[in-house]
């Protein structure tokens, strides 16, 4: 199965890199609304997983027999002030989370930084979790707020 | 526009949007998982932190298969150089070099600093792009919208800022 999840891995690396997902001109020509790509990749995306979910759901099983189970994520404050910073940082970076490794990949040697920080930021989150947990309505720490 | 690598030209959206669609349902159909990156970020993490948050059994159960898939999107970047032209360490960045122009140690602490911002971002939001924006959405999740909707405001205020007031960008794109 590792070697399932590799591959899948590398074709969504391999997507993320060729489509301008993992292009920092493509990302800032998203957010000053003058390029459509990536919004259209997004629309397409879900417009197509959406009811792929559902069907698969509606089946119960993967492929190997287990029962399929999606974890929900709670509604919390975290939802907006996160999102808000996250925007703040894709916007700086021009890199989310999956292009952060791609761009890495690719032999962009500044993504190395961008990388070090999101480690350095998600371990500081984890460590004030119990600090955050009653402010921002957080689920309990053995939860978390949910893998994504 | 074509790439910064290479000079390529893009995927065509609509193929681009099939092939992540495709990721995702494969995930889901062959184990059960959900799509998301941001969450690796943690695991990475756990390898060498201590705490009880990083030492929860809902990180530890899924660096099994998300690490594998952390380390194929680095596989993925190198094969898309490598098949087009060469891969080669570049320090290239667009519009960046252009309108703001720093050169490679600000560059980092550029890159560093906003990265702070989205691993903090995403862990606290539960999420990224892939899984909030693609998978949450794609299972009709309300968090996931209410967080996708922040994100793409707070990035599209941020850029607008950067490029249109601090360092406009002379000539468009």
């Amino acid at each position: 199965m590792t070697l399932v999840y590799l591959v899948l891995g590398t074709v969504f690396g391999f997507i993320l890199s060729r489509s301008g997902a993992a292009d920092y001109n493509y990302i800032q020509g998203m957010f000053l609304l003058e390029e459509f790509q990536l919004f259209g990749i997004m629309a397409v995306a879900v417009v197509l997983a959406a009811p792929g979910v559902w069907l698969i759901k509606r089946r119960g099983r993967t492929l190997l027999g287990t029962p399929v189970a999606i974890e929900l994520k709670g509604l919390h404050r975290g939802n907006v002030v996160g999102g808000v910073l996250f925007g703040i940082g894709w916007s700086i970076t021009g890199m989310c989370p999956g292009p952060i490794i791609v761009n890495i990949g690719e032999g962009k040697i500044y993504a190395v930084a961008a990388l070090a920080g999101a480690l350095t930021g998600a371990a500081a989150f984890g460590s004030l979790y119990e600090r955050l947990e009653r402010p921002f309505r957080l689920p309990a720490l053995e939860v978390g707020t949910g893998e994504g | 526009m074509p790439l910064i690598l290479n000079d390529l030209p893009p995927l065509h959206w609509a193929l681009a949007g099939v092939g992540v669609a495709g990721v995702t349902l494969a995930l889901l159909l062959v184990g059960s998982r959900r799509l998301g990156i941001s969450t690796g970020f943690e695991d990475v993490c756990s390898l060498v932190l201590r705490g009880p948050y990083f030492e929860r059994s809902a990180v530890a159960s899924g660096r099994g298969w998300r690490l594998p898939l952390l380390a194929g999107l680095l596989l993925g970047g190198v094969l898309s150089a490598v098949s087009s032209g060469g891969w080669e360490p570049t320090w290239d960045l667009g519009i960046f070099d252009r309108a703001i122009g720093l050169g490679p140690a600000a560059k980092l602490a550029w890159m560093f600093a906003g990265g702070l911002f989205v691993g903090f971002g995403t862990r606290l939001a539960g999420g990224c792009t892939s899984g909030h924006g693609i998978f949450g959405l794609s299972n009709l999740e309300l968090p996931s919208l209410v967080t996708t909707v922040s994100f793409m405001v707070a990035g599209i205020l941020t850029t607008q800022i950067i490029y249109r007031v601090v360092f406009p960008l002379a000539g468009g794109l």
